[in-house]
């Protein structure tokens, strides 16, 4: 064989390893999703089958009509849990996001004595364990009694998400040339307009991220939520799911339906913030 | 005279620092108050009598605090390790795609965007001795006949939990490291090709070096946030069986909740909050060095 097809053929047999490299590391990420979907619409005794059916006989949406059915029917209130994350979540992102456009823009546009040190400040917050934390908060929310409120919950996620809101608008607020708000100042606009009419428009996809990113933090959080949260009043979702396992016997499907409900806010919103998340991130890696 | 006139800067940041200030710093001075006391919920007279660092010196000497700060530890290096590595092959392979790259990344993302309560759930569910997808996957194939018992011996539990943990944050590195493939001049790279460079020596000294400083942001970031390993772990073995999966953080939470004792839950939250300052700490400098040595170099 001459040297031209040998290496023609190794490049080919290099193109299938990676191709198939490739798609086993898709697999690996979207199976474990995919069989929670799946194992969501098959009927109980086809989970529990043993030897196991692959390939599902029937599909049906039972698990979902009784989750959505009420107490009753289903077991746990899914609908008051919605309910509960959704008001908690919104609520605290709106503030996380109001405080962290102030903070990141005074990270972004002036310079300050000891910046990097309350940079890093703010960042030592965040590293808290949530579980840690809860253990003052859950004294001092019971003697103040806000415990088990969505108040309570609400004041201890606005706090989780300041700091990464801060850091990531910081960012997006870097993005937008300084030059752009000067010479609308120079035009005659105020500082405070120029912020709004110029900087906030330019910098607006980056903190609709970073709100995105906020609010999912909100909606997926469960160690605070566990202990700060008793009561159907106040559960989140997170902490409803666990409902299911605290039992004898485990509701598998009836689970795997909670979670894909769960789940689905969260993959839309991630899916629209992509792009922006990562430039936000990295936007201080490469210019520093 | 004007009187004090604080700047702007102040101004801006003064919202942030009071939510943070009463809801973190104070409840935090708080809580290392009450680790010097014998603080137990069932007894609130007990939130006043001070005892010194008697707390702190009995979990010194308690073996099962250190077993669980021990598998803390390994845990935070194998996952953090193992994430780093597999993002960046992850990274590497959908650079190198030339269609559908768009798809591939929308596919990476999706652990990111699972809680990880719900991660937790997901392979306790596959991993599951009786109906779990791995052994019926196993069996099914004939590599094993007898069900595996994946979250029931301590070893496998503890394999088990590492592999959820991985497969929940390798997509943060992968992501941002190809951030920083994408974002990456290619012009060193041809220049390395045509002074001689093997593919590795092109990777170990120009990919590299570049795509460093990407790499420890996703390290910073998620060492933000290591401890929600306690939610994955609540969840899919609660600690069990028989302590064998105990972190840090779940002693915390059964002493404090189950067992009421406040006092040396704080105690013990105190080293769980060091050992997290510590990993960030870490990550933040190593991200500041590279981020200078980048900026000296292209």
């Amino acid at each position: 064989m001459d040297e031209n097809s040998s290496a023609r053929l190794k490049r080919r047999l290099l193109g299938i390893i990676y191709r198939i490299g490739l798609f086993l590391a898709m697999l690996t990420i979207c199976l474990p999703g995919l069989w929670i979907v799946l194992s969501s619409l098959r009927p109980a005794v086809e989970i529990m089958a043993k030897p196991p059916v692959w390939i599902p006989q029937e599909i049906s949406f039972d698990a979902y009509i009784a989750m959505f059915s009420g107490i009753g029917k289903g077991g746990i209130p899914v609908i008051e849990y919605f309910r509960n994350s959704l008001i908690i979540s919104v609520t605290s992102t709106v503030i996380a996001v109001a405080i962290g456009m102030a903070g990141g823009y005074a990270f972004a546009r002036y310079r300050f004595h000891g910046k990097s040190s309350v940079f890093l400040g703010l960042m030592l917050t965040r590293t808290v364990p949530g579980i840690a934390l809860s253990l003052p908060l859950f004294f001092l929310y019971v003697r103040l009694g806000i415990i088990d409120t969505h108040f309570g919950l609400i004041l201890a996620y606005v706090a989780l998400n300041v700091p990464f809101t801060i850091w990531l608008i910081d960012g997006f607020f870097r993005q937008v040339p300084k030059d752009l708000a000067e010479a609308a100042q120079i035009d005659g606009c105020t500082r405070w307009q120029a912020f709004w009419q110029v900087e906030f428009p330019l910098a607006g996809p980056g903190i609709a991220s970073a709100a995105i990113f906020a609010f999912l933090t909100c909606w997926n959080e469960f160690a605070l939520a566990s202990q700060l949260t008793r009561s159907v009043s106040a559960k989140t979702l997170p902490v409803g799911l666990l409902d299911y396992t605290a039992e004898f016997t485990i509701d598998w499907r009836g689970m795997c339906a909670l979670a894909v409900v769960m789940i689905i806010p969260a993959l839309t919103l991630t899916y629209i913030v992509q792009k922006h998340l990562v430039g936000g991130l990295t936007s201080g890696a490469v210019k520093g | 005279m004007k009187g004090f006139k604080p700047s702007a800067p102040f101004l801006l940041l003064l919202p942030a620092m009071i939510v943070l200030a009463a809801v973190v710093v104070v409840p935090l001075l708080l809580s290392l108050y009450s680790s010097f006391t014998p603080f137990r919920l069932t007894r609130p007279e007990t939130f006043y009598v001070f005892i010194g660092f008697r707390n702190y010196l009995s979990i010194l000497s308690n073996t099962d605090f250190w077993w669980a700060f021990g598998r803390t530890v390994l845990l935070l290096t194998i996952a953090l390790n193992l994430e780093m590595l597999l993002g960046l092959g992850l990274a590497m392979l959908v650079e190198k795609a030339t269609r559908g790259q768009r798809v591939l990344r929308t596919l990476m993302m999706f652990p990111m965007m699972f809680s990880p309560i719900l991660v937790g759930f997901q392979f306790k569910f596959m991993f599951n001795d009786n109906i779990g997808l791995v052994n019926n996957a196993l069996q099914s194939l004939g590599i094993t006949r007898d069900a595996i018992p994946w979250l029931i011996e301590g070893h496998l539990a503890f394999i088990a939990i590492s592999i959820a943990e991985i497969w929940s944050s390798t997509a943060i590195f992968a992501i941002l490291i190809l951030a920083g493939l994408l974002a990456m001049p290619k012009e060193p790279i041809e220049a390395a090709r045509v002074d001689g460079c093997t593919p590795w020596q092109t990777f170990r000294y120009v990919t590299w070096p570049f795509v460093m400083p990407f790499a420890y942001i996703a390290m910073t970031i998620r060492s933000l946030d290591v401890a929600r390993a306690y939610d994955i772990v609540k969840i899919m073995t609660d600690g069990g069986p028989a302590g064998r999966t105990e972190l840090l953080w779940t002693l915390v939470a059964r002493t404090a909740y189950s067992d009421g004792r406040m006092g040396m839950a704080n105690a013990m939250a105190y080293f769980s909050i060091l050992l997290s300052i510590a990993f960030t700490v870490y990550f933040f400098n190593k991200l500041a060095a590279a981020r200078t040595q980048i900026g000296a170099e292209w």
